[in-house]
Order: C-alpha cells, then sequence, then structure tokens
C-alpha cells in the first residue's frame, strides 16, 4: 500500500457538475481530492481489508443478538426502554439491512484494526461506488493509469442487486429516501441511493425528514398526506428514537431502511462488547467501558462517546495525559475508552479506509485522509487502485 | 475484477437530458391505444347490501361481499379525523363514528353512505364505497363522493357514471395532524457553538 502522485483529470469539475456531484468542495476546502490515490495489492484486499471486514460484521451481528436479548445491556447501550419492544421485534423478524461502513486502521502491513461500525447512517457512498469509479477509468483512458488497475469497488453493483432483493418483500410499494434539509452532502447521497434503487425497479419518492406528518391514526404522511409504508432515511436512530413522533413508530408499521435494529450496531458501545465476546481478536482493539477502564492495562487511550458522528467529542490520552480533544455538542450518553492505535501516516497525512458492506458481504472501499489525527467530517477522499 | 463491471453513465448524469427522437409510426401506435381506455360507465349506487340484494336478487353473495369490501375500502383509504367535531362539520351531524386505533389513540370517520356495485360476465363484481355529507357548507353536500373526494353528482340519484379508475383501490390518503416530529434533535444541535456550517448528519 502506497500513496502516488497523479495528475488531475483536466475538467474534471465540469464533470462533477455534469452528473450532479455537488460536494466536491466543501466550505472552500477541498473534499474530493485527486491530487494523489492509494495503491493496494490484490493481496492486501482480499487478507487484510475484505475477508476481515466480513468476519467483523459477522461479530457485531452477534453483538446485536446478545444486547437485544438482554435488559442490562440495552440499558448500557442508552436504548430508551419504550423502544426495547420495537427493536427486538425488528431484530427477531430479521428486518432487511441495506449497507453499513466499518472503519479500519491500516497501513499495509499486519492486521487492520477496527476504529468503530457505521451502521445505521454511513456517508460518502456516491463518491465511494460512482465518483472514485469513472475517476479510475478516465485515467486509464487517458493513459495515466495502467490498464491493468483495478479497485475494489463493487458497491454500486451490490446496491442494486440488494435493492432487488428487498423489493421483493414491497411488491407496489413505493421507497420514500429521506435526508435532512439544508445539506447537499446528504441530499446528494441519497440522490445516489434513490438512483440504484430506481434502476432496482423500485418506485421512489423523496421527503425531507422535517416535512414528514402523522395521521390522525398514526400513520406517518408525505406532502400529499399519502401513508408512507417504506422508507429510507439518512438520520440517525439514537435521534428518531428520542424526537416527538418516536411515540408513532410502532403504529405507523413503517419499514425502514436502515431497520430499526442498526441503532445497536451503530453504537459505541459496541466496542467493548466486542472485545468482550471476542478478547484479543486481531482486528480489534482493546476497549472498555468507564467502570472497567480501572482493572484494564490501558494507560493510552481514545475516548469516544456513545453516540457522536464526524470525529466529534473525542479525546486522546497518552500515560495519564489528555493530548488532544475534538469539541463537539456530543457526550451526554457516557463514553467508550478504546485501546489508542493511531491511523497510519502517509507524509503527513493520516489515512482512514472505509470498507463497505452490503447485506454483509464486502463491497469495496473509501479512502480518507487528514492532516489531523482525527478523522473529521471534512476529512478529504482519496481514490484508490490495485494493482 | 473487484470492481463494477458497468455503469450507464447517460442515468448518472443529473444535467438536462437531450430530447429522445421517436419514430412516428411509434407515437401513433401509442396514441391509438391510449384512446382506447379513456371511457366511462354509469354504474349502480346502492345505500346497503339490502338495497343491493333487491335489485339484484340473483346476486345475494355478490351484494354482501361487495359491501364488505367497499366497508374495508373506506377504513383504509377514507377521511380520519381527530376529534368528533372535525368530522361533523365536514359530514354533518350523526354521520361519523368513533374507532380506538391500536395505540389506543380515538379517531373519527364518517359511515359510508353507499356503494358502487358492477357486476361483471364472469360472475365476479367489482365495488367502491362513496360519502354523501350532510353539513350544508361542505362541497360534497347532497353529493356522492369517492374516499379521495372526487364528487359524483347528486345523492338523490341511484346512477353515477365514473371511469375505470373509480373503483381502483386509492392511495391511502391520511388527515395530517401535524408535522416536524422529525429532525428536531439536529436543530439543537446545529446551534452548538454557532457553528452556522454543516455537512452531514451521517457519518
Amino acid at each position: 500500500m502506497f500513496r502516488s502522485i497523479i495528475e488531475e483529470r483536466p475538467h474534471w469539475r465540469n464533470t462533477a457538475s455534469e452528473y450532479g456531484f455537488t460536494f466536491h468542495t466543501m466550505h472552500g476546502a477541498a473534499y474530493w481530492d485527486e491530487s494523489a490515490y492509494y495503491q493496494f495489492s490484490l493481496q492486501q484486499i482480499e487478507q487484510d481489508i475484505e475477508a476481515p471486514s466480513e468476519e467483523l460484521h459477522q461479530m457485531c451481528l452477534a453483538v446485536v443478538d446478545k444486547v437485544i436479548g438482554d435488559q442490562q445491556w440495552l440499558e448500557k447501550f442508552q436504548i430508551p426502554e419504550q423502544h426495547w419492544d420495537f427493536i427486538r421485534n425488528s431484530w427477531q423478524t430479521k428486518e432487511s439491512s441495506l449497507y453499513s461502513r466499518i472503519d479500519l486502521a491500516y497501513g499495509g502491513n499486519g492486521p487492520a484494526k477496527f476504529y468503530e461500525n457505521n451502521a445505521d447512517t454511513p456517508t460518502s457512498i456516491y463518491e465511494t461506488g460512482f465518483w472514485q469509479w469513472l475517476w479510475l477509468q478516465d485515467q486509464v483512458n487517458a493513459g495515466k493509469l495502467s490498464r491493468k488497475a483495478d479497485q475494489f469497488n463493487s458497491l454500486q453493483e451490490k446496491l442494486i442487486n440488494r435493492f432487488a432483493q428487498i423489493k421483493f418483500q414491497h411488491l407496489h410499494e413505493t421507497l420514500y429516501f429521506s435526508c435532512c434539509k439544508d445539506t447537499d452532502e446528504d441530499r446528494g447521497t441519497v440522490q445516489y441511493l434513490e438512483d440504484c434503487a430506481t434502476a432496482a425497479g423500485i418506485s421512489c419518492q423523496f421527503i425531507y425528514i422535517e416535512d414528514i406528518g402523522l395521521s390522525a391514526d398514526d400513520c406517518f404522511t408525505d406532502l400529499d398526506n399519502h401513508k408512507i409504508s417504506w422508507m429510507f432515511k439518512l438520520y440517525p436512530w439514537e435521534f428518531m428514537l428520542r424526537e416527538d413522533y418516536a411515540d408513532a413508530l410502532v403504529d405507523s408499521q413503517v419499514s425502514w431502511i436502515e431497520p430499526p435494529w442498526k441503532s445497536v450496531l451503530s453504537n459505541k458501545a459496541i466496542l467493548p462488547m466486542l472485545w468482550k465476546l471476542y478478547p484479543n481478536h486481531p482486528n480489534l482493539l482493546a476497549s472498555y467501558f468507564e467502570e472497567d477502564l480501572k482493572n484494564s492495562q490501558l494507560t493510552n487511550y481514545v475516548k469516544k462517546p456513545i453516540f457522536a458522528r464526524e470525529g466529534a467529542n473525542i479525546s486522546i490520552h497518552l500515560a495519564g495525559e489528555q493530548v488532544y480533544a475534538s469539541d463537539g455538542p456530543y457526550g451526554d450518553e457516557g463514553f467508550i475508552y478504546q485501546d489508542y492505535h493511531p491511523l497510519p501516516a502517509f507524509g503527513d497525512n493520516f489515512t482512514l479506509i472505509g470498507s463497505w458492506l452490503i447485506n454483509g458481504k464486502a463491497a469495496g472501499i473509501s479512502v480518507r485522509e487528514d492532516k489531523n489525527k482525527v478523522t473529521q467530517d471534512l476529512s478529504r477522499f482519496m481514490p484508490h487502485i490495485i494493482l | 475484477m473487484k470492481r463494477t463491471e458497468n455503469i450507464d453513465l447517460d442515468v448518472m448524469r443529473k444535467g438536462p437530458k437531450l430530447f429522445a427522437f421517436k419514430p412516428i409510426a411509434l407515437a401513433v401506435a401509442a396514441g391509438t391505444l391510449v384512446a382506447c381506455s379513456d371511457s366511462t360507465e354509469e354504474t349502480q349506487v346502492y345505500r346497503s347490501a339490502e338495497d343491493c340484494i333487491s335489485g339484484n336478487p340473483d346476486q345475494v353473495e355478490q351484494c354482501q361481499l361487495a359491501y364488505k369490501d367497499a366497508v374495508n375500502e373506506a377504513v383504509k383509504s377514507g377521511p380520519k379525523y381527530s376529534s368528533m367535531q372535525a368530522c361533523i362539520e365536514d359530514f354533518g351531524p350523526d354521520s361519523c363514528n368513533s374507532y380506538t386505533t391500536q395505540s389506543s389513540q380515538s379517531i373519527f370517520m364518517p359511515f359510508i353512505a353507499g356503494y358502487m356495485f358492477s357486476s361483471m360476465l364472469n360472475g365476479g363484481y367489482r365495488s367502491a364505497p362513496l360519502y354523501t355529507s350532510y353539513s350544508r357548507h361542505s362541497p360534497a353536500y347532497g353529493k356522492w363522493s369517492s374516499t379521495d373526494g372526487a364528487l359524483y353528482g347528486s345523492s338523490n340519484s341511484n346512477k353515477v357514471r365514473v371511469n375505470d379508475n373509480a373503483f381502483k383501490p386509492k392511495p391511502t390518503v391520511r388527515r395530517t395532524m401535524s408535522r416536524g416530529g422529525f429532525g428536531s434533535t439536529i436543530a439543537a444541535k446545529s446551534r452548538f457553538g454557532g457553528k452556522t456550517s454543516r455537512s452531514s448528519w451521517g457519518g
């Protein structure tokens, strides 16, 4: 695995606007960065990333099973008690999941280390599934990359196939896609998933999260007052379960993508649980709940809120001293402690691998780069190749 | 190969699409087909299953099943209110009934005033519920109305003229009582530290 400089495609910004990729530059800074790429060997991809990702996913599902069957763990995971049955039911009836992204620290050697699981609202899927795919095709056609260059990225193909499978449980139903207002990135991400669902033959509509209505008989409604029965939401369960409409979730009988049981899977409390169930697994970092920290041997650790996104409210502690802290609005629900295992550095960049899974199958990777040790929402997205 | 084999780039483009010319012969054929399905028919309206049976003594079972179907369709896609008063305002006194949802919430729905019944050659039938309003300020006052609010003429008449679509199940129209019950957390988190810009609520 190494990082190579490459010439940018001369007109890529025009191409981006042609394809509706509007968020390649955010808040004045580059988000999509094709001035360099990462190169992996096929062996690195298959042995060090693909296989462990699928294994880690299965281990996470085993944790979900344990947590959902045990009141003590549901409390520990900060799942509101009035929703336990709702979540349990979604797990027991095996409600279909679409996707997730596992974040890995991997620099080309040794086992990839599991940072966390974005199993509910993973983003950067358009950049991964389509945009970096197009970059490879363009650069090969321009003679800048070898014709033998490949990419670990069957994401779009697998997404469409998965939508086609789920469709059989929803004949004649409309799938509503939803995200929050005022974010180009989320709207673009949801548009991409809508395109994939359309390609799978599903009839789709869009509504903003804030516009969802509630009817007299506890149905969620669209802006035409039609009942919503099937919905994809790019909005975290941990928020939804605490908002005004949470009480209508059971009666509304909506089939959700991702399903409610993902609220357990995307929770950072899953990290100490994994360590309890699979101690010393080569892809895991030692992780503890607050009360177990004293008895652990952990001296260098990262403190992460149970609920948080985009690198917010994370602090690094080395030999008893806090050496880094990001601010943010999270942390009310408690923290977990994870063994300090810094991201590999390539030049002065810290690099994080996002490994995508579609229904449990490894489907490709995204590579994010940051000058900072903690990957945040504006970390640059870099393309990659296999050669 | 570890990547998606092929992506249809035309589908992925979001800019304005080029106009696609179609051969004239095809367009003409399509136009002819469309014209055929645009017909209406006169359909009998009955105010009860008994009313239907007295008009069709040889179709007792069909009349009863058609009534049940109409009631079920009304429960599914008919108007629903959160107060008795709101229902009475639209449909008039003694026209509404209360129901209790699974979450022990009370909702109010008008009674159906009748149903369209049309028997088919193969011995089957088609039916759809009809409402009427006894409230003078309702547009449906003295008229037959469908679950989605379409008006079909005077409710004194026992016949309505409708097209095929009138018998198809309606998209389930609800009375939305509120909006904005999801999305409040992000409003709160956005205010944090005066951060006005935001990119994603995913991760």
